[in-house]
C-alpha cells in the first residue's frame, strides 16, 4: 500500500557565511493515514527543518532543499510551483508550531484569522465561514465559542491559543498534520490536554500526524512509530513500544538513559558525554562516534547506512549490525 | 470607549496650562518692560487704550496675580488685541488657521503615502537596486532643509517648467466655482505640501522598511504562509498591519515639528496660514499675536497628538485595556 | 580599552559612516581655514554681482546680488553653522541628560512631573517656540543657540531616562548603594558613563537637527545680522531665483552635505553600538 506521505532521501542545506551545512541529509520516512509518527532528536538535529521542507516553508536565504522528494499521495511537493504548493498548504498538509502565543497575528481577532484559513481553500460566504469557525472552536473544546471569535490572541492563555492554532490547522480537513513541538511552550498540565485533543481529532478524521519533539514522554504517549534524528540524519526508526523496550542505536539508548523514569529512581541520570558535532565540522564516519561507548575503528572511517537488524526496525550503526549478525538475524534493509 | 477618549482628551488640559505659564514667563523675560515695548512699538497713545492695556497686563499687580489673570484670560479665549490687524488676536489667528491645517494635513498625507509605500517596496525588494535607490533618496530628503527644497522645487516646477504656481493659495482676481476653486487650491498646495512632507516621508520610509523586515521574521507570518495564503495577502493583511504601528507612533511624536516646519514653508510660498502670520508678527514685533500663535499652535498639536494616540489604540488591541 | 577599539573597528567597517566622517572633516576644515582661505570679510563686496559659479577662478562659487563672494560666505558660514550646532546640541544634552537621569533615578512623582514637563516641550511647536524666544530675547547668536537647545532636548531626556531605568536596577548599582554611596555620586560616577554611548549617538543627530533649525531661523531673516550663516545666504538669494538661483542652491547644498555627514556618522555610531542588529 502506498504511503500517504513519503519523504524520500530529502536533503536540506544551509548556505551560510561559514559554508554549506548539510542540515538534513538524506532523510526518508513514510507516514500512512491514521498513523502518528514522531521525529525525535535534540535541538539542531534537523527535525524542524525537515518539517518546514515538507511544507516548503524553509527560510529561503539560508536554507534550501538540495535533494530528494516529498510525495503526498504520489505527488512530489518539492517540484511543485509556488502557486500549486499554496493550494496544498493548509488544505492537504497543515502545520502547527511551537509557541502559540506568537504564532497568531496580534492585531487581528482570532475569528478573522480562522475565517481567513477557511475561506482560503473554500469558496463560501463570510457568514458560512463564520459558522464553520464557531464549529471548529467547539471541536477543539473552547468554551463560549461564538463570543471568542472577537477575542484577540493576547486575551487567550497558552493552551487556548494552541487550540485555536489546531482549529486553524484542521479547518480544511488536511490529510497530514505536522506538529512542531506543539506542547513544549505549554504548562505540563495543559500538555496532556492538547495531546489528547490531537489524538481525538485524528481518530475522527483518519488524519496522519507527524509530531516533532525532543520530549520522549510526548513520544511515548502519542506516537505509533518513532524516527530518531542526529546531526541531520535518521539514525533509528521503530514502533514505539519496541523503541522504548529495546533501543538499538547507542544514541537512542543514551537518550532513554538520560530520561528520568520511576524505574531508575535513586540512580544518577545517565549523561551522553560530549556534544553534538557542529554541522560545519561533521566527521567522515559516524557522526555519533566521538560520543559513542560502542564505537570502534570502522565507525570513525565509514558512515553507517540504515540497516534492518530486526523486522520493522531500522538503525544506522555498525555496532548494532555486528551484534545482530552474530545473533544470526538478517542484516541489510 | 467614550471614557477612554474623554480621559485622553482631558490630558490636554495640563499641557495647555503649561504652555500658558511658559507664555507668561516669556512675557516677563523680555528686556525692559514688555508692556512699554508693546505700547511704544504699536504707537498707542490714547490714554483709554493705555489704561485698558495696563489693566489687561496687570503691570502693577504682584506676579502671581498677573499669572492667574493671564491664565484666566487665555482660557476665556481673550488673547489680547492686535493693532496691526485691528482685531482681537484670537480672530486674527483663527482666520489664518484653516490654511495651515490644510497644508499640514496635505503634507502628512504625502509623507505617509510616499514614505510607507517606499518603505514597503524597499523591504519587499530588500538589497536590490530598488532598496538602495529608496534608501539613498531617504537619506537625501532627510538631510535637505525643507525650505531649501521648497525653493529648489519652485525653481524647477514653477520657474523653469511653469507647471505649478510660484506661491500663494489661490489665483487672485479670478472668479471660480467650488470645483475650480478646489482644483486651484490643490495646484497651489502641491509644492508647499511636498516640500514640507518629503522630510517626514524619508523618516517613514526608513522606519517602515526596518519595521517590515522585523515583522516578516515573526512567527505569525509563518503561520499565515502555512495556511496557504498568497505572498501579497501575507504582506498586506499580516505584515503591513503590524509594521505600520511604529510609523503611527512616530507620526504622533513629530506633529509639533510639522507645525513648526509649516511656518517656514508658508514663508517660502506665501501660503496664507498662521506661519505667514507669525513671520509677519515677529518682524513687526507684534507680541500678542506671536504669543497667541504659540498657545493655539500648542493646542492644535496637543489635540492632534491625542487623536493619533487614539488611532493607535484602535490599531493595536494590546494597548487598549490599560 | 579593547571595547573602544572594537567599537572603532566596527564603525570603520561601515563605508557610509566613514564617508560621512570624511565629509564632516572637510566641512570642519573649511570652517577652520576660512580666515586663511578667504581673508577678507565675507560680507564685503568684491566683484560684479550675480556671477555664476564655475565660471572663474576668482569666484569659484559665484557672487550674490551685491557682488559678494559666495565661496567666502559659505566658508565663513561653516563656522557659524558648526558652532551653533555644537553648542545648541551641548545645551540640549545638558538639559536632557539632567532631566532624564533625575526622572529615572528618583522615580515616583519626580518622574511623573518631569515626564509631563518633557511632554509639554514636545507639544509646543519647535520652530514657533524658537522664533518667540528669539523675538523676546533678541537676535544674537547666543540667544539663538539657547533657543535651539531649549527646543531639542526632549529626545535626549527620554533616551537618558530609558537607559538609566535599565541600569538603575542592575546589581552593580545595588552594590554601590549597599556600600553607602550617595545618590548623586552613583548617578554621576556609575550609571552615567554606562548610559552615555547611546546618548552621544543621539546628540550627534541633534547637532544635525540644530543646524536645520538655525538655518531656518536665519533664512527667515531672524538670525544674527552680524553673522554670515548658510540659512541667511539662502534667504538673501530668494528674490533672484528666477535668474540666479544658484545663490540659493549652493548654501543649501552645503547644509545638506553637513547634515548628511552627521546623519551618516550617527547611524554608523548606532550600528557600531548595536552589532546584533546587522540585518541591513
Amino acid at each position: 500500500m502506498a504511503p500517504l506521505l513519503e519523504i524520500d532521501r530529502l536533503s536540506v542545506s544551509l548556505f551560510t557565511r561559514a559554508g554549506v551545512l548539510p542540515a538534513v541529509d538524506g532523510l526518508s520516512l513514510r507516514v500512512d493515514a491514521g498513523e502518528t509518527v514522531a521525529i525525535v532528536g535534540e535541538s539542531g538535529c534537523g527535525k524542524s527543518l525537515s518539517a518546514l521542507a515538507v511544507m516548503r516553508l524553509l527560510p529561503e536565504p539560508p536554507a534550501r532543499i538540495v535533494g530528494g522528494a516529498v510525495r503526498l499521495a504520489g505527488r512530489d511537493l518539492v517540484t511543485l510551483s509556488e502557486g500549486a504548493m499554496r493550494r496544498v498548504r493548509g488544505k492537504e498538509v497543515s502545520m502547527i508550531f511551537q509557541d502559540p502565543m506568537t504564532s497568531l497575528n496580534p492585531v487581528v481577532p482570532i475569528g478573522a484569522q480562522l475565517i481567513e484559513a477557511i475561506r482560503q481553500h473554500n469558496p463560501i460566504s463570510h457568514r458560512a465561514a463564520q459558522a464553520r469557525a464557531v464549529a471548529l472552536l467547539e471541536k477543539v473544546r473552547i468554551p463560549d465559542a461564538a463570543r471568542r471569535l472577537d477575542d484577540y490572541p493576547h486575551q487567550l492563555s497558552g493552551g487556548m491559543s494552541q487550540r485555536v492554532m489546531i482549529a486553524m490547522a484542521i479547518a480544511c480537513e488536511p490529510k497530514v498534520l505536522i506538529a512542531d513541538e506543539p506542547t513544549t511552550a505549554l504548562d505540563v498540565t495543559i500538555q496532556a490536554q492538547i495531546l489528547k485533543l490531537m489524538q481525538e481529532l485524528q481518530a475522527a478524521s483518519n488524519m496522519a500526524v507527524v509530531i516533532i519533539t525532543h520530549d520522549l514522554g510526548v513520544v511515548a504517549e502519542t506516537a505509533d512509530r518513532v524516527a530518531v534524528m542526529y546531526a541531520g540524519r535518521k539514525v533509528e526508526e521503530a514502533p514505539v513500544e519496541a523503541l522504548f523496550e529495546r533501543p538499538l542505536h547507542p544514541y537512542t539508548r543514551g537518550l532513554l538513559g538520560a530520561t528520568p523514569s520511576p524505574a531508575r529512581f535513586g540512580g544518577r541520570l545517565a549523561d551522553i558525554a560530549g556534544t553534538v558535532p557542529s554541522l560545519a565540522e561533521l566527521p567522515a564516519g559516524c557522526a555519533f562516534a566521538q560520543r559513542c561507548p560502542l564505537a570502534f575503528e570502522r565507525c570513525r572511517l565509514e558512515r553507517p547506512a540504515l540497516s534492518a537488524p530486526l523486522p520493522h526496525r531500522l538503525a544506522a550503526c555498525f555496532a548494532t549490525e555486528k551484534e545482530f549478525s552474530r545473533d544470526g538475524a538478517p542484516v541489510g534493509s | 470607549m467614550v471614557r477612554i477618549v474623554a480621559r485622553r482628551l482631558a490630558q490636554i488640559v495640563p499641557l495647555v496650562l503649561g504652555v500658558i505659564v511658559i507664555n507668561f514667563i516669556l512675557i516677563h523675560l523680555a528686556p525692559g518692560s514688555l508692556f512699554d515695548v508693546m505700547t511704544a512699538e504699536q504707537q498707542i497713545t490714547s490714554p483709554e487704550m493705555l489704561e485698558k492695556l495696563r489693566h489687561l497686563y496687570g503691570v502693577d499687580q504682584p506676579a502671581w496675580v498677573q499669572l492667574v489673570d493671564y491664565i484666566w484670560s487665555v482660557l476665556t479665549l481673550d488673547l489680547g488685541f492686535s493693532y496691526r490687524q485691528n482685531a482681537p488676536v484670537l480672530d486674527v489667528i483663527l482666520q489664518q488657521m484653516p490654511a495651515t491645517l490644510i497644508l499640514m494635513l496635505a503634507a502628512i498625507a504625502i509623507a505617509l503615502i510616499v514614505g510607507v509605500t517606499a518603505g514597503v517596496i524597499a523591504a519587499v525588494r530588500v538589497n536590490t537596486i530598488w532598496d538602495n535607490l529608496i534608501s539613498l533618496g531617504a537619506v537625501f530628503f532627510f538631510a535637505a532643509p525643507s525650505f531649501w527644497l521648497g525653493i529648489m522645487m519652485t525653481v524647477l516646477f514653477a520657474v523653469k517648467l511653469g507647471w505649478l504656481p510660484v506661491g500663494g493659495m489661490r489665483e487672485i482676481g479670478v472668479d471660480e466655482n467650488a470645483l475650480q476653486a478646489t482644483f486651484d487650491i490643490l495646484r497651489h498646495l502641491a509644492l508647499p505640501a511636498t516640500a514640507l512632507g518629503l522630510f517626514y516621508a524619508a523618516t517613514y520610509a526608513r522606519v517602515m522598511r526596518a519595521s517590515m523586515l522585523e515583522v516578516v521574521r515573526l512567527d505569525f507570518v509563518r503561520t499565515a504562509r502555512a495556511k496557504g495564503l498568497s505572498r501579497t495577502r501575507v504582506v498586506i493583511a499580516h505584515v503591513l498591519r503590524n509594521a505600520l504601528l511604529p510609523v503611527v507612533t512616530l507620526l504622533g511624536l513629530q506633529l509639533g515639528t510639522v507645525l513648526g516646519g509649516s511656518v517656514v514653508i508658508e514663508a517660502v510660498f506665501s501660503w496664507p496660514g498662521i506661519g505667514s502670520l507669525l513671520f509677519d508678527s515677529v518682524m513687526s514685533r507684534n507680541y500678542p499675536v506671536v504669543l497667541g500663535v504659540l498657545v493655539l499652535g500648542s493646542l492644535v498639536v496637543a489635540v492632534a497628538n491625542a487623536s493619533v494616540d487614539l488611532l493607535y489604540m484602535r490599531l493595536d488591541p494590546r494597548v487598549r485595556l490599560r | 580599552m579593547t571595547a573602544t577599539i572594537d567599537f572603532a573597528r566596527r564603525f570603520a567597517r561601515n563605508r557610509a559612516a566613514l564617508a560621512g566622517f570624511a565629509l564632516l572633516l572637510v566641512v570642519i576644515a573649511f570652517a577652520i581655514t576660512a580666515p586663511w582661505l578667504f581673508p577678507r570679510p565675507p560680507l564685503r563686496i568684491v566683484g560684479r554681482p550675480e556671477v555664476w559659479p564655475f565660471l572663474s577662478w576668482r569666484f569659484p562659487l559665484g557672487t550674490d546680488s551685491l557682488g559678494r563672494d559666495i565661496a567666502a560666505m559659505v566658508a565663513h558660514g561653516a563656522r557659524t553653522t558648526l558652532l551653533i550646532g555644537l553648542f545648541a546640541s551641548l545645551t540640549a544634552t545638558l538639559i536632557g541628560v539632567t532631566i532624564g537621569a533625575t526622572a529615572a533615578y528618583f522615580g515616583g512623582w519626580v518622574d511623573e512631573a518631569l515626564m509631563r514637563f518633557t511632554e509639554l516641550f514636545q507639544t509646543i511647536p519647535n520652530l514657533i517656540f524658537v522664533l518667540t524666544i528669539v523675538l523676546i530675547l533678541g537676535q544674537k547668536i547666543a540667544y539663538i543657540t539657547l533657543a535651539v537647545g531649549i527646543v531639542t532636548w526632549t529626545p535626549i531626556a527620554r533616551l537618558t531616562r530609558a537607559e538609566f531605568l535599565t541600569l538603575r536596577d542592575r546589581e552593580f548599582v545595588q552594590a554601590c548603594r549597599s556600600m553607602g554611596m550617595g545618590d548623586v555620586r552613583i548617578m554621576l560616577r556609575e550609571i552615567l558613563p554606562n548610559a552615555l554611548p547611546p546618548v552621544i549617538v543621539l546628540a550627534s543627530l541633534v547637532v544635525a537637527g540644530a543646524i536645520l533649525f538655525e538655518s531656518a531661523v536665519s533664512f527667515l531673516g531672524l538670525g544674527d545680522p552680524d553673522v554670515s550663516s548658510w540659512g541667511r545666504l539662502i534667504g538673501d538669494g530668494r528674490t533672484l531665483i528666477r535668474t540666479s538661483w544658484y545663490i540659493c542652491a549652493v548654501p543649501g547644498i552645503a547644509i545638506m552635505l553637513t547634515v548628511l555627514a552627521l546623519n551618516l556618522i550617527g547611524d554608523g555610531l548606532n550600528d557600531a553600538l548595536n552589532p546584533k542588529l546587522r540585518d541591513r
